[in-house]
């Protein structure tokens, strides 16, 4: 369910790339504003990939192609993992805020939860360097 | 004599319905596919362990007797959960009746304790257009979970277990534990943990309740 920088489920709107901002009221008081600082580097381990099949796939689809069980009966279809064209426009600290907060804190698809109180921020790290790695791209 | 006779009579009164009620889950080998406690390796089916927390008996007995498919992925443990809707689902067996309601009443007895009954309000018309909002957008439900529209059709993803008739099938103290804190019932799960605040947690238990297939258009 990693929708990552897509457009509101029905509408869409313009591109926000400022400081994060907290989707939920009622997540803000659990959910860290501020990302943890990485310390040690981040790469893509048999964890990360267990735990993109386990979560993301549901919608993006076992290889990210966008096309996960859930995907045909979503209003906006599910972001393809796989897409550099986009997601090369997109970066890192992007693609960290739709997963921690969510597709409305970027202003793209609320289709996509919040998974800040589900993983924590390495692992949403190691799934944004995951990302890339699908899309073969990095930011521009 | 007239000791022994009494210790029988209040014995086979104490015991005798768990240990009939227990005979018929054995025969059925309900175990073979759900968990009946918490410390059993996973199963392919749901856990039964908190059945009498989660569902509601006329439910339960309904479905033995006339199953549905709740989950058209399989459940979370099924290998073909990823690779598309009903693959490799397997139909619960059917009971008759009897069984129905015998094995409904053993299920009703699993419980998890420590779950008082929380206080809850009905949803006034502007509490529910708002948390349908959130439903839908904020907490983005609606991805995983099949659920009423405004039309009364259904609408929504497939990964969750459909939420259609989830007014009829679930307790709401369940549904309010579950939002509070998934990991009492189940270590693993696909849906994010949701920390919401009481009053939301509430509200969004009142408004799955009112998701009932008699409202289906």
């Amino acid at each position: 369910m990693l929708i990552i920088g897509i457009s509101g489920c029905g509408e869409k709107k313009t591109e926000k790339t400022s400081t994060p901002k907290p989707p939920l009221k009622t997540e803000s008081q659990s959910l860290q504003l501020k990302e943890e600082s990485v310390s040690e580097p981040v790469f893509v381990t048999e964890k990360t990939r267990k735990t993109y099949q386990w979560y993301c796939a549901q919608c993006h689809g076992i290889e990210g192609k966008g096309n996960g069980v859930n995907a045909k009966f979503l209003t906006v279809p599910p972001r393809d993992h796989t897409k550099a064209e986009y997601l090369e426009t997109r970066t890192d600290e992007q693609f960290f805020e739709a997963i921690k907060f969510g597709g409305l804190s970027v202003g793209r698809a609320p289709c996509m939860p919040a998974w800040g109180n589900t993983l924590n921020d390495f692992t949403i790290h190691e799934l944004v360097r995951y990302i890339r790695e699908l899309c073969q791209c990095e930011a521009l | 004599m007239k000791k022994i006779f009494h210790l029988l009579i209040s014995g086979w009164v104490l015991y005798s319905p768990i240990l009939s009620n227990a005979s018929l889950i054995e025969e059925k080998k309900c175990a073979a596919c759900h968990r009946l406690s918490k410390i059993e390796n996973e199963k392919k089916g749901p856990d039964l362990f908190y059945a009498g927390n989660k569902f509601q008996s006329a439910w339960l007995e309904e479905y033995l007797q006339n199953p549905v498919i709740l989950r058209r992925t399989g459940t979370i443990n099924n290998p073909y959960f990823l690779k598309g809707e009903l693959q490799n689902l397997r139909q619960h067996p059917i009971l008759n009746k009897n069984d129905a309601v015998n094995i409904t009443q053993e299920l009703m007895a699993i419980t998890l304790p420590g779950f008082p009954e929380e206080k809850m309000n009905p949803l006034t018309k502007g509490q529910i257009a708002k948390t349908k909002y959130q439903f839908e957008r904020t907490f983005g439900c609606i991805s995983c979970h099949q659920s009423l529209n405004l039309a009364g059709k259904p609408r929504g993803g497939i990964s969750g277990p459909s939420l259609v008739n989830a007014g009829n099938r679930l307790k709401k103290n369940w549904v309010a534990n579950w939002l509070k804190n998934p990991k009492i019932f189940s270590d693993k799960s696909r849906m994010p943990i949701y920390k919401m605040d009481d009053e939301t947690r509430l509200r969004f238990t009142q408004f799955i309740m009112t998701f009932k297939k008699e409202n289906l258009r």
